[in-house]
């Protein structure tokens, strides 16, 4: 009962997770940038679904496709900034890591000063309010909206990725930018403009978080990045699908945890990362063409 | 040669070491000492959170310290008793933006630098953790406002006051009586595993085993869980007829809304918070998820029409909304009676000596009603003046109101349990 | 990955005693400064934390200026030296200077322990460490190990405070993280390191057993940070698990290495005082912008002086040094 609970639990928390940690995934393709700053796009995503919701009346569920072309510009043209002179470190994977942690502190800093220190939520029926049941059981509404808003923006994703002809361009400058370039493609518009995709999953991602960590505040990006972290590791760095995957297999795990060893469950996504990384470091889906 | 210039650098440093250590252990005690010619002002030294996990609490508390500075300013100062006059209060204070450790450097700045008169600690226990021996061993009283951690209070330090709070550990007895009164049998609590909430639950935990109750689910999750669908599930496969929380606040918010979200119906439903920021969950959970949920019930919410020191509850509740609009809770009001606790001590220190304050904190101690309730020390320094009601919210026509519904000494309501509701 | 290339040529055109007197300063001067700093400016602890950070920097340094290792989850060698140096204290009653050492044995035991993970590279290893380390926070706080660790509740060290002999035992370690970088640096094994970061492959072929080397590097960071631990807690006194299992701790601690330049004897001390002062000076005077500024600082380090402090000056040094050997 409780085990069959949460696994069907652990695979509607999962999609949202999977959703939570792709753009971070997305963001290292292109350019191997370690964006420690995710979780803290994630708040700022929070954030504006809370002030459309109350000062426009606008569903969370709208929101969710309001914040995709402004946070693909902000992070298209964050791109473009940074990207050139990262690119000319000897290092740029770890000088990355760094930049986008002081990043991560101005956006946290910044936003306290906009939205003051207090947690925000949104009221639960903002969205629909009726508990899914599912083979006797009933889930909390926020698991199946969050999951069923995620499904087709991972979807779009998907096929934005394999079935698009930018699509293809992305992956051809993912797989070697050099050659990208000597056919014809532009490398840079093109890594920018993927980063700002990551960038915009991340935003929907936290419209959802509202719900699912029940509010929004300045200081909860660390938290999420390292999840999140936790997740893309576990399913292959630079491999989308691979997260999708692990994303619900790591629901799955973690409320498989709050059953049986309530006070350990926040060990789930540390274990995931080492256990990964001792015993087959590319990943659930990785190929062996980086040496981990 | 190179193993040479090592050795010699390291006899040198030998040197050193041993200067640094006989000069900086000369200047460590730097304890005021009273001087015969009145201060021109007394300093009050804190910390705030101006961001992080403790902001929320912190700001309402640092507010309610300012108010009463404002308030005794307005009449000329504080009156100290050792010179039978008021002295302006002059309020120095650092933001550690919810970090222990800049708390640290900061709390040792106030005693070191500024030689404040009176050292009042940040919110909460983890940052008041620090102040502890910082102030024991510069012999400077700890005002502790809500640290009520266990391992700070012991028979040797006598330089910690615990202005606001009983210590977390008692908390729940008066919840345990209640919950005994109730002849509830099936109970299912969930803490999350930190101080001050692992020490309520272990509390509990006994205070029922001695009356012969077990609990059906006692267990512990991370203070990081904000997501209980799942345990939630586990808990209610117990019946249980009754659900205790130990959390924060930002525990006890998504724990509510999961209840509510997942369409359960428990005969009972205890948090920790929803007493102390009623407003802030007002906002988060909604009236309908708040509807006959237990809580502690603070002072805040009880009316002292008569005390001994300060301003009564309603005339707090008016001058200091006035003063800091939006900032009303139990917390602020904490923050004020922190003062008061000061001003007690002030007014019968037979100097300004920290061990005379401390003297003057005992003095007032059994003697004091403020708003926040009698004032009782034990001879730790820890309050142990009225306890916690178990307080319950009812709907009412202004959306919610809480009551307290345990001790009848204290109940302003009767309990309604089990729940009405689904 | 800042390069070490610069500096190694700038110093070894010095004389052969040059080379060996300059650790000598490089120790001297933090160590006389810190012991001179405690007349001026009587906040100790504050002076304790800095030099715990200037140790922390150092620490940093080891692995990542030389190794090119970066130990994000550097903090969790810093907590286990608080614990063990603590239990050390309170159930043993060992004297708090040798609880220290046990501490920083405790880290390097830890160390040991967590060795698997050098099958990781670059940001892998980064992240490898940093789950590590809260994975040890999880275990040690958990309400399941109360009897040995306390748990959520914390130590409380009142009974053995000293905060003299605490900010004595910090500057000492001040001085123990510069000679074993200064050692680490000019040593046959320093070389050694330099050559596995510039080469994995040809240092290998040469003879050299990389990882045994970068293994021991590996071990006295992770002991500076067990013992860097120890005095914190020591000096802090009451402490919750999470007050020293913290990640700021090594995120400060890299940022004050990267700030002055990594792979240098001097950068991580002027980094970790001059950072370490801006922070508490901020702090303390301008609260609300502090963490706008503090994170400017690094987005802007980052982007305009990615070799530190040291990048710059030995950008200048080389250029004088250049119009030099032409004017000559």
């Amino acid at each position: 009962m409780l085990f069959e609970y949460a696994i069907v639990g652990g695979i509607l928390l999962g999609i949202f997770y999977a959703l939570l940690s792709v753009g971070l995934n997305v963001v290292f393709g292109a350019q191997k940038i370690i964006n420690l700053a995710h979780g803290d796009v994630i708040m700022l995503g929070g954030y504006a679904a809370w002030e459309l919701y109350q000062t426009y009346k606008i569903s969370p569920i709208i929101s969710t496709i309001i914040v995709v072309p402004i946070t693909v510009v902000i992070g298209y043209l964050l791109n473009r900034l940074i990207a050139p002179r990262l690119g000319k470190s000897s290092d740029p994977e770890m000088l990355s890591l760094i930049l986008f942690f002081g990043l991560s502190q101005v956006i946290e800093a910044l936003s306290t000063l906009v939205f003051g220190n207090a947690e925000r939520s949104l009221p639960i029926n903002s969205i629909p309010t009726a508990p899914l049941k599912l083979f006797g059981e009933s889930y909390p509404a926020d698991w199946w909206v969050s999951a069923l808003v995620a499904i087709p923006l991972l979807a779009i994703f998907l096929l934005f990725l394999y079935r698009s002809s930018v699509g293809l361009q992305v992956r051809a400058v993912i797989s070697d930018s050099v050659e990208a370039a000597v056919a014809g493609i532009n490398a840079r518009r093109i890594s920018g403009l993927y980063f700002g995709v990551g960038f915009a999953l991340a935003a929907c991602a936290g419209v959802w978080g509202v719900f699912i960590f029940g509010g929004v505040s300045p200081t909860e990006g660390p938290a999420i990045t390292v999840t999140a972290f936790a997740i893309i590791v576990f399913g292959s760095l630079g491999n989308p699908i691979g997260t999708l995957v692990a994303g619900i297999i790591f629901g799955i795990f973690y409320q498989l945890a709050q059953v049986y060893v309530p006070s350990w469950s926040n060990l789930v996504p540390y274990a995931l990362v080492i256990a990964t990384m001792l015993t087959r470091p590319q990943g659930l889906f990785g190929r062996r063409q980086r040496v981990a | 040669m190179r193993t040479k210039a090592l050795l010699a650098s390291a006899a040198a440093l030998g040197v050193t070491l041993a200067a640094c250590g006989s000069s900086s252990s000369s200047s460590t005690s730097s304890g005021s000492s009273s001087t015969p010619a009145a201060p021109a002002q007394i300093t009050v030294g804190t910390t705030y959170s101006g961001s992080g996990a403790y902001a929320t609490s912190s700001i309402p508390e640092y507010d309610g310290i300012k108010f009463w500075v404002q308030q005794e300013n307005a009449k000329g100062g504080v009156f100290v008793g050792a010179y039978n006059k008021r002295i302006p209060v002059k309020l120095v204070a650092y933001n550690d933006l919810s970090s222990a450790t800049t708390a640290a450097t900061q709390y040792n700045q106030l005693i070191t630098q500024d030689k404040v008169n009176i050292f009042i600690a940040d919110f909460g226990s983890v940052l008041t953790a620090p102040a502890v021996s910082l102030a024991e061993a510069h012999k400077v009283v700890l005002f502790d406002q809500t640290g009520t951690g266990i391992p700070f209070f012991t028979p040797q330090n006598k330089y910690i006051v615990l202005c606001d709070l009983p210590v977390s550990s008692i908390w729940p007895d008066v919840l345990a009586k209640f919950i005994i009164s109730k002849k509830i049998k099936n109970i299912a609590a969930i803490y999350d595993t930190n101080d001050f909430d692992a020490s309520q639950a272990t509390t509990l935990k006994s205070d029922l085993a001695a009356a012969g109750i077990n609990l059906s689910y006692y267990q512990g999750v991370p203070t990081s869980t904000t997501s209980y669908g799942t345990l939630l599930q586990t808990i209610s496969a117990q019946k249980p007829d009754a659900v205790l929380e130990f959390g924060y606040a930002a525990n006890d918010t998504p724990f509510l809304q999961n209840v509510q979200s997942s369409g359960m119906h428990f005969k009972m439903v205890f948090t920790v918070f929803p007493g102390q920021l009623l407003g802030l969950f007002q906002q988060q959970v909604g009236n309908a998820g708040l509807q006959y949920t237990y809580t502690y019930g603070t002072n805040f919410y009880v009316n002292y029409p008569t005390v001994t020191e300060g301003l009564n509850s309603a005339t707090f509740a008016t001058d200091f909304a006035k003063a800091f609009p939006g900032q009303l809770n139990s917390l602020s009001l904490d923050g004020y009676n922190t003062g008061l606790v000061v001003q007690a001590s002030l007014k019968n220190a037979k100097s300004l000596s920290q061990a005379d304050i401390r003297a003057g904190a005992m003095a007032a101690s059994g003697n004091m009603t403020t708003l926040d309730g009698k004032f009782v020390l034990n001879s730790e320094g820890a309050q142990t003046g009225e306890l916690l009601p178990v307080a319950q919210l009812f709907p009412s026509s202004t959306g919610i109101t809480l009551k307290a519904v345990y001790p009848a000494s204290q109940a302003t309501g009767t309990a309604v349990y089990p729940a009405p509701g689904a | 990955m800042p390069k070490t290339a610069e500096i190694k040529t700038l110093q070894n055109t010095g004389s052969k005693t040059k080379t060996l007197i300059s650790p000598a300063i490089a120790t001297l001067v933090p160590v006389i400064g810190f012991a001179l700093a405690i007349h001026v400016y009587s906040n100790e602890l504050l002076l304790t934390y800095m030099a715990i950070y200037v140790a922390l920097a150092q620490g940093v340094n080891i692995m990542y200026g030389f190794t090119g290792y970066l130990p994000f989850g550097y903090f969790g060698f810093f907590g286990v030296g608080a614990y063990v140096s603590g239990l050390a204290m309170l159930n043993y009653n060992l004297p708090p200077v040798v609880a220290v050492i046990v501490g920083g044995l405790g880290g390097a035991l830890v160390g040991a322990i967590l060795s698997p993970l050098f099958r990781l590279r670059g940001a892998y290893f980064a992240i490898g460490t940093l789950a590590a380390s809260e994975a040890i926070y999880t275990i040690v706080a958990n309400p399941s190990l109360q009897s040995i660790t306390n748990g959520p509740y914390g130590l409380n060290l009142a009974n053995y405070y000293s905060s003299g002999m605490a900010y004595g035992s910090a500057i000492a370690l001040v001085a123990i993280s510069i000679i074993a970088v200064s050692y680490v640096r000019g040593s046959r094994f320093g070389l050694t390191l330099k050559a596995i970061r510039d080469d994995p492959y040809s240092a290998s072929m040469a003879g050299v057993n990389v990882p045994r080397q970068r293994f021991y590097a590996w071990l006295i960071s992770a002991a500076i940070a067990g013992m860097a631990g120890s005095i914190f807690g020591w000096a802090t006194s009451v402490f919750y698990p999470q007050a020293v299992f913290d990640s700021s701790l090594s995120v400060l601690a890299i940022v004050f290495a990267l700030f002055g330049g990594v792979g240098s004897v001097w950068g991580p001390t002027i980094g970790a005082v001059l950072l370490y002062s801006v922070y508490n000076a901020i702090g303390i005077s301008n609260p609300e912008y502090f963490q706008l500024i503090y994170g400017l600082v690094i987005v802007l380090l980052v982007l305009f002086a990615p070799r530190g402090l040291l990048g710059f000056w030995n950008f200048f040094a080389q250029k004088i040094r250049r119009k030099r050997v032409t004017n000559d």
